[in-house]
């Protein structure tokens, strides 16, 4: 009777993530799933990396969290509150694919109208302004903005009110390489210290850089989610013995081995490399004959391809 | 939805399109419904000298009447009966459209709606900031009316004679009425096409050839003006004939609506069309 008592405390006691989402579904008709029983969360202080291949359902997802599409079925919670409610989005800042303003309005205008609509603060304006360095051309008319410029408009935007949680969509695309080195290096100053930010992105590279924590989503659907550190750190041990059922038993049971994967007439156990040795004299004097035994490491970009079923990102 | 509002009026005041549009709705109403006519009646094609004098009397007559129809003592039924104000229903259609379609031509409802405002206030705070230009674009159509009527008095040396202060508070809530019913049509279509173009080229198709078609098709059943009582220029034809009759020669027939009919008419339509366009967007995803 203690153990279920003592569980709920333990459930009390976490931080509730910042962004939660159950079984989020989006069907476009009846045979487009663009999301599909989608379950995510994005924790307090963290720069979350939102990582998957063009047409993944990224955009529609970070909508959905928006309240700018409704979902087909599931929930989602951000900040506690539910998606596009304006208490919720009080707190949020957002950029949404590309950086939509009024072409006719200097950059400074725009935000003008957007701090009415958010209720921020006018000196707001010249803080976030100076932010993404876009002061000396504040006068200009949106139209007359490069695309980098325009998608620092845009995170000037979604940064009026300070939020507490940053969510931007593909922030880099279309940039240049210049354009895109500034845009990581403002959003990795914008994610530090208390800030949350959910970025998007189909770059490995880009999430690898700037980001703490990584969920991949394919065809709609979330195929793996960690810490950069732990994707990465899966490496392990690459065995062939025969025969191999037996090799695989005998694995499973030695100490220090977690996982045990069959592959191709092979084996892959997840244990530190450095256990080769020792691995490979306990599979001798069972009696199993060893042909190969080395190191494999797998890198994040053949994790990412595996799981995205090799489609370019 | 204060805030929208006021976000709103910066975006309206400061787009230049506005500015055009009031500049064409000023333009027309002093071209048509006073240059061109002053211009006929202040130089009369010579009559025929074999003409019977009871002609000629005649003819001098009908130019008197025009003139005088052009004096700031008859402003209201210059502009209102005759149908001068029917010119600038176009152009708040095309006002109304512009400012709820452009927010989908240029995808900017999802940058505004992530702002905060919620989609209600959001748009019931741009139907307010549309409806203040409205008010605004009828006293700019009177104050040009009024501009124009003095200009012609003084060419003429005739005496300036305003209408009673009681007639132009009912000027300004018939034009409001007017202007209020296309403006918001326009919206609507806007918010239902998601985009300007197709809801201003309906629009305009609809105020210029379709309702005026109706008007003129030779159909005597009930239910055919039945429907008709319905059209917006009907309705706002009505309203316009508070001011005195339409100058014969310009052929404008009968109001088929009473005027306080017409009145709730107009009203309805404005709340419907702002109705029709808050369900549209509290329903529809934003993608
Ligand atoms: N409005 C829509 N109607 C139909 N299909 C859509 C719509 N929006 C997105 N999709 C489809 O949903 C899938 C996911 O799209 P999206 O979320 O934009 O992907 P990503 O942002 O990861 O590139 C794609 O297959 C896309 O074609
Ligand atoms: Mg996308």
């Amino acid at each position: 009777m203690v153990a279920p008592v003592r569980q709920e405390t333990a459930e009390k006691d976490r931080p509730s993530p910042l962004v939660e989402t159950r079984s989020l579904t989006k069907r476009y008709g009846p045979r487009i799933t663009a999301v599909r029983e989608l379950d995510l969360r994005v924790e307090r202080g963290e720069v979350y990396g939102f990582l998957g291949p063009n047409g993944a359902g990224k955009t529609t997802t970070l909508r959905m969290l928006l309240g700018l599409i409704r979902p087909t079925s599931g929930s989602a919670a951000v900040i506690g509150e539910k998606p596009g409610s304006p208490a919720g989005l009080e707190k949020i800042g957002a950029l949404v694919e590309s950086p939509a303003f009024y072409p006719y309005l200097s950059g400074r205008d725009n935000l003008r109208v957007m701090a009415r609509y958010s209720g921020a603060s006018r000196s707001r304006i010249g803080e976030v302004l100076e932010q993404v360095e876009l002061s000396g051309r504040a006068k200009d008319k949106f139209k007359k903005y490069s695309l980098g410029m325009k998608q620092r408009l845009g995170v000037a935007a979604a940064l009026l009110k300070d939020p507490e949680l940053l969510i931007l969509d593909e922030p880099t695309n279309g940039l240049d390489p210049k354009g895109m080195a500034d845009m990581r290096g403002l959003i990795r100053r914008l994610g530090k210290g208390e800030r949350t930010v959910l970025l998007s992105s189909h770059l490995l590279g880009e999430v690898e850089q700037i980001c703490d924590r990584i969920g991949v989503i394919s065809k709609g659907s979330l195929v793996a989610e960690g810490a950069i550190a732990e994707l990465r750190g899966r490496e392990g041990i690459m065995v062939r013995a025969t025969p191999v059922e037996e090799a695989a038993q005998i694995a499973e049971k030695l100490a220090g081995v977690e996982e045990v994967t069959v592959n191709d007439g092979a084996l892959r156990l997840t244990a530190d490399p450095e256990r080769a040795a020792e691995i490979n004299a306990k599979l001798v004097s069972a009696g199993l004959r060893v042909s190969e035994l080395r190191p494999a490491e797998q890198s994040l970009e053949e994790l990412f391809l595996e799981l995205t079923d090799g489609e370019t990102v | 939805m204060l805030a929208s509002f006021r976000a709103e009026l910066l975006k309206i005041r400061k787009r230049p399109a506005t500015w055009v549009l009031a500049l064409v709705w000023f333009v027309l109403l002093v071209l048509f419904g006073y240059v061109f006519t002053y211009t006929f009646a202040a130089n009369p094609p010579d009559p025929p000298k074999d003409q019977p004098a009871a002609v000629q009397q005649q003819q001098e007559a009908i130019n008197k009447q025009l003139l005088d129809s052009l004096l700031p003592e008859n402003m209201l039924k210059t502009l209102f009966a005759n149908g001068t104000f029917n010119l600038g229903a176009a152009i708040v259609l095309i006002l109304g459209a512009m400012a709820a379609g452009s927010e989908y031509g240029w995808t900017t409802l999802k940058t505004s709606l992530t702002q905060r405002p919620g989609r209600f206030g959001f748009l019931s705070g741009k139907a307010l900031a549309v409806g203040v230009f409205i008010v605004l674009f009828v006293l700019l159509g009177l104050a040009a009316g009024a501009a124009s009527s003095y200009d012609v008095a003084y060419l003429e040396d005739a005496t300036v004679k305003w209408p009673p202060l009681e007639e132009m508070a009912r000027a300004v809530g018939v034009g409001v009425l007017t202007f209020g019913a296309w403006g918001f049509l326009g919206f609507a279509l806007a918010m239902l096409f998601r985009g300007t173009a197709l809801a201003i080229g309906l629009g305009l198709a609809w105020a210029l050839a379709v309702e005026n078609t109706i008007a003129l098709l030779p159909i005597d059943s009930d239910w055919w003006k039945g429907f008709r009582r319905l059209t917006l220029g009907e309705n706002t034809a009505s309203l316009g004939s508070i001011f005195g009759d339409p100058n014969p020669s310009f052929g404008i027939p009968a109001p088929l609506v009473e005027p306080e009919r017409a009145a709730i008419t107009l009203g309805i339509y404005v709340a419907a069309f702002v109705a029709l366009s808050l369900f549209l967007l509290l329903r529809r995803d934003v993608t």
